[in-house]
């Protein structure tokens, strides 16, 4: 039903991209700020914006399940879709791990350079490359896939 | 308009590149990149406009917009190359035609925000909300973005000539 419906379709795939966007958009604002390349935004002022990170985190969530349902076949038989949800996966426990490195640090008190964070740069390129390879595997996913629909085979 | 538009794809090795295997999936990784760059820089200020994340200085949100800036060029080139390897799909297309129209007003609400309370909003100190015309621009700029997201996807759905357009 939900890949006959146009809206109930489109909906989904518009609500992942948009969800999308704000993750991947705020994961790279903090590589970024660990890169040293704008203003450290690791202090807990940032903790709305960590909160708006984890809602479009649900919504890539429920409406990445919807495609799932209307599609089984074509992403589960398609080894770009582990690799998305792997880089996906990795990329949340780095923004998580990272959110909770802040979380009891004060917005005046920043550490010293190479304090907590010597692993800074490392970790930076570790996000980079994580939502790279998620939104790079979003979109050969509509290309490499084999098989459309597992209703051929019966 | 067409004519030209493929003329140059083909004369600039875009439209090869573009229906070769990797051309198309490259190229919207790349256009996602750019829209994610936008969101993560000048979303996140519009956000911080609008009021959230109180105490975060406007100042130091205000310097992430040259990555937006990278961004935005970036989306520049890599839509050229959607637009010029299939341009029937793209120019008779309302998604795509409603998307150019929210990134004209992207544009003009950014030359208002310059040419206005760019200053103002910086200089307000990082406790106190800016003001109410900043957080309108905020909300216009981050509403039209998420719009042409919207729109990006719709481009797919509106393919000429099986589509229904009021307009066109």
């Amino acid at each position: 039903m939900l890949r006959e419906s146009g809206v109930a379709f489109f909906s989904s795939l518009t609500l992942h991209s948009l969800a999308m966007a704000f993750v991947v958009g705020i994961n790279l604002a903090l590589a970024f700020s660990l890169l040293g390349l704008i203003p450290s935004l690791l202090n807990r002022r940032f903790e709305p914006f960590f909160a708006l990170h984890w809602w479009a985190v649900g919504l890539i969530f429920v409406s990445g399940v919807a495609l799932l349902i209307a599609y089984p076949a074509k992403a589960l038989t398609n080894p770009v879709f582990y690799l998305k949800f792997t880089a996906l996966s990795a990329g949340l426990l780095i923004t998580r791990r990272l959110q909770r490195s802040v979380s009891g640090r004060t917005a005046a008190h920043q550490p010293p350079p190479g304090d907590k964070f010597s692993s800074r740069i490392p970790t930076a390129l570790a996000m980079l490359s994580c939502w790279m390879l998620t939104i790079g595997a979003g979109r050969f996913l509509a290309y490499t896939h084999s098989v459309l629909l597992a209703s051929r085979y019966f | 308009m067409e004519q030209a538009l493929l003329a140059f794809s083909h004369g600039t090795g875009i439209f090869d590149f573009m229906h070769s295997p990797w051309g198309w999936p490259v190229a919207e990784s790349l256009h996602f990149l750019g829209l994610s760059l936008l969101i993560g820089t000048v979303g996140v200020f519009d956000l911080r406009m609008i009021g959230l994340g109180p105490g975060i200085p406007y100042r130091n949100l205000h310097r992430m917009v040259p990555i937006g800036v990278l961004g935005y060029a970036i989306n520049l080139v890599t839509g050229t190359m959607f637009l010029s390897s299939a341009p029937d799909q793209y120019l008779y297309n309302p998604a795509f035609q409603t998307k150019l129209g929210f990134m004209l007003l992207a544009g003009c609400n950014m030359i208002w925000f310059y040419t206005t309370c760019s200053t103002e909003v910086r200089t307000t100190s990082d406790s106190l909300p800016v003001s109410g015309r900043a957080k309108l621009i905020g909300t216009v700029s981050l509403l039209a973005w998420c719009t042409i997201i919207v729109c990006g996807r719709l481009i797919t759905y509106y393919r000429p000539p099986y589509h229904w357009c009021f307009w066109c």
